[in-house]
């Protein structure tokens, strides 16, 4: 006390384990890894002349033909219906694991796992054995959102307070406890996670298409992928009107409605085949040698493996740049579609944005990079960052809305810099830390661009037939995001409030 | 596990007392304008429904992969596939055999296409210029987007393409290979033929940007597969008479699907070829 107050202390930039810059040390670090390890990343820009086809792109875009499209009607109630009955399905079973989340490695091991593989490898594997299928839709929803509500919900649960379960009397079961002194005080927290999964669950919904699954996805992607411009420009009118329509139509009131309906759109239900399955996990996804007990075998069947350490170091660096392009988007991008910011026209256009971006599949935006810049990895990194980031900087827009500026009279500049900014900080880093770990599962899906990710070599052995190379890749990409989520965790800000849900 | 198991049993049986009268279920992915899957196959079902006497569904699928595990797995009995795709599924499932192949699908063949910015001219041979630019295949699958190109490249470089090209892509399609070589993103690509000459035709691409500068010799290419057991549940001589209303199709609404201008016949043997590169280049095993 004497010595310090003695001496006036040097000043201590970016010292000291408050808050404030602790963070602005996450951040500055992150930034300089990334700048660290630019020159590692493929970047070329090539273009030629990319305007004829951007233009074919945008005319589709402006003047949809709806007429083109097969089915509309039956393809958006899929999309919802397995969105609804997928969120439902990880719901019932991810809500028990939550309460052993705690107490038990295994559980949280599993959870860990089963989150880390992408929904569309999950698709891409139960479509081996219950074919192109409900089941198969609802188990790659309900299956990895069972771990990621397991681990969120064990987490809201453990920051309700603990006094009024204290002031119950002694003696009372824990399911009383639970029922009348915990679960009140989560609900409504639990009940917005939920929300917001549900429209994670619309979209991933819309890319269970991509893999043949009959949801909007479907004829998206093969117009898209055909060049049938006005199609496609239909199909994503149709699922952008789904995503800004949202808050009308999910209402709690209709829920039970959705479901019933939803339930008879569901379908066709696949006549379950033992055998199938059975030959599946028994044989189809291990290497033969190993089946064999055949040593020298699996060692020539280890150098059919594709090599991994440049696709880890792929996936890994497109992930760290994805992340850190999304806080820039994220931080650019939030004050448009704040209510402390701007007037109603700019605020609608910046919501607009934001919706635009953040409900456009990674993939066409990715396209549309890859047409102006040429193959490499700039329009994946682009397409992550500006996805990713718009989703952000929606989820701290909404934030920012519920405080109230203390500093009313300051102008827009100062209230961004000097008051919102600090307050939303912490829940933005912590939400591009919670999503992070998304990021990274999505590196897998940009294999058109030809960045040998590892996502890039699982989806070629799928097609290739080649199940226990895709399933030993699969294995390797979960530890890699277990990994990641670990470390994620680690850094995250433990101050930030959670009722921003992340993920 | 026990009740895992027994779980998995019961249902089986279940869904096997499901399925008592038996539909037969075909796919297919044409190689070009895949919109409206639904509407246009499900006239071929007709067709086929009206031939055979038995119900007949078409089942919409994405990609070859999806094909032929939907064929492996029986929920499809009969599939229009690609080269490829052909010999991997008939690999997977005993006795199945290729039944009927389209017209042009004897002699088929891939174009190579190039950026007007190469200054490439069309030849006889692949040029050696191609070496060191940035070049395309289609889906990763495709025989004649991916298969046949990349076995021709080895024959006249003796080197993978990644080391003959600074830059391998997959475009994951027939019409985004042209879309992609046409806008410079790759300077080179490998194209279905009648892809490239149904997209001329139409004028959706522009041939003074991009042109074909060498095209393969000939291979066989898309097929009818049908699943062994066939004739086993449908009755004696199904697979024959599946063959005889495949190769009597005449109605070009019906055909112009697929698109092909007729069907002939076709035997596994005619695809040892295929088989062949697709082993040497490790697709299969």
């Amino acid at each position: 006390m004497s010595l310090s107050a003695a001496l006036p202390q040097r000043p201590r930039w970016f010292g000291g384990d408050a808050l404030g810059p602790r963070l602005a040390r996450h951040t500055l670090t992150l930034v300089a890894l990334a700048l660290l390890l630019l020159p590692l990343a493929d970047l070329a820009v090539v273009t030629r002349d990319p305007w004829a086809e951007i233009a074919r792109l945008a005319q589709g875009l402006a003047w949809p033909a709806w007429g083109a499209v097969e089915t509309p009607l039956h393809a958006l109630g899929l999309t919802i219906a397995v969105a609804l009955w997928g969120t439902l399905a990880g719901v019932v079973l991810g809500f028990p694991l939550a309460l052993l989340f705690a107490r038990s490695r295994l559980v949280r091991a599993g959870c860990a796992f089963v989150r880390a593989i992408h929904e569309l490898f999950w698709a891409l594997l139960f479509l081996q054995v219950f074919g192109l299928s409900a089941l198969t839709a609802l188990a790659a929803l309900a299956i990895p959102y069972a771990g990621i509500f397991a681990k969120v919900y064990a987490e809201i649960l453990e920051e309700t307070p603990r006094a009024p379960a204290d002031a119950l009397p002694l003696g009372v079961s824990r399911l009383v406890r639970f029922v009348y002194s915990e679960l009140p005080l989560a609900w409504p927290r639990i009940a917005a996670y939920t929300r917001y999964r549900f429209e994670c669950g619309l979209r991933a919904s819309v890319l269970l298409g991509f893999v043949g699954l009959p949801t909007l996805g479907f004829q998206l992607e093969t117009a898209f992928r055909e060049g049938r411009y006005h199609e496609a420009g239909a199909l994503l009118w149709l699922f952008y009107l789904l995503i800004a329509s949202l808050p009308w139509w999910s209402q709690r009131r209709l829920v039970p409605v959705l479901l019933i309906g939803g339930a008879f759109l569901l379908g066709p239900w696949p006549a379950i085949n033992g055998g199938l399955l059975w030959r599946f996990i028994s044989q189809d996804i291990w290497p033969r040698p190993l089946l064999e007990g055949d040593w020298a075998g699996l060692l020539a069947w280890l150098a059919e493996v594709p090599d991994l350490a440049p696709a880890i170091g792929n996936t890994l660096l497109l992930g760290l740049l994805g992340t850190v392009g999304s806080l820039l988007v994220a931080l650019v991008m939030w004050p448009l579609a704040s209510r402390h910011f701007g007037n109603r026209a700019t605020r609608l256009a910046g919501s607009g944005v934001l919706v635009f971006l953040r409900s456009t599949p990674e993939l066409l935006l990715a396209f549309i990079f890859l047409l102006l810049l040429g193959p490499s990895m700039l329009p994946a990194w682009l397409a992550l960052a500006l996805h990713n980031g718009a989703l952000i900087a929606f989820l701290v827009a909404r934030h920012a809305d519920s405080l109230t500026p203390g500093m009313a009279q300051l102008p827009a500049s100062g209230r961004l810099a000097y008051e919102l900014l600090p307050r939303v900080y912490p829940s933005l880093l912590a939400l591009l830390y919670y999503r992070a770990e998304v990021i990274l599962r999505e590196t897998a899906i940009l294999g058109m661009l030809g960045v040998a990710t590892l996502g890039y070599y699982i989806d070629e052995n799928f097609q290739y037939l080649m199940f226990d190379i895709a399933f030993l890749l699969l294995l390797v990409t979960a530890m890699l995001n277990i990994g990641v989520d670990a470390l994620s965790r680690r850094f995250r800000p433990r101050e930030a409030p959670l009722d921003v849900p992340g993920g | 596990m026990r009740w895992i198991a027994m779980t998995a049993v019961t249902l089986a049986v279940l869904a096997q007392g499901a399925q008592a009268e038996e539909t037969f279920r075909f796919t297919a992915i044409p190689d070009e304008d895949q919109s409206r899957l639904i509407e246009r196959f499900s006239k071929v079902a007709n067709y086929l429904e009206d031939r055979l006497d038995v119900e007949v569904e078409y089942v919409p699928v994405k990609s070859y992969g999806a094909a032929v595990t939907a064929f492996r797995n029986d929920q499809v009995q009969l599939a229009w596939f690609g080269g490829l795709s052909g010999v991997q599924a008939r690999r997977l499932v005993p006795d199945s055999r290729a039944l009927a192949q389209g017209q042009e699908d004897a002699e088929f063949q891939s174009y190579f296409i190039a950026h007007r910015s190469t200054d490439l001219e069309p030849a006889d041979e692949l040029p050696e210029a191609i070496a060191d630019k940035s070049f395309t295949f289609g889906a990763k699958t495709s025989t004649s987007g991916r298969l046949m190109p990349e076995h021709f490249l080895r024959q006249r470089f003796d080197e993978a393409p990644e080391d003959v090209f600074s830059r391998v892509g997959f475009s994951g399609d027939h019409s985004r290979t042209i879309a992609l070589v046409e806008s410079g993103t790759y300077e080179l690509g490998a194209v279905n033929y009648s892809v490239w000459e149904a997209a001329v035709e139409d004028g959706r691409v522009d041939t003074d940007t991009v042109e074909v500068i060498w095209s393969t010799p000939s291979y066989p290419d898309y097929q009818w597969t049908i699943r062994g057991d066939a004739d086993e549940r449908y009755g004696d001589g199904f697979s024959e008479r599946v063959q005889q209303a495949l190769l009597e199709m005449d109605d070009p609404a019906l055909l112009e699907s697929f698109p092909r201008s007729a069907f002939i016949p076709a035997d596994n043997s005619m695809y040892a070829p295929i088989e062949e590169v697709a082993e040497s280049l490790g697709l299969l095993r």
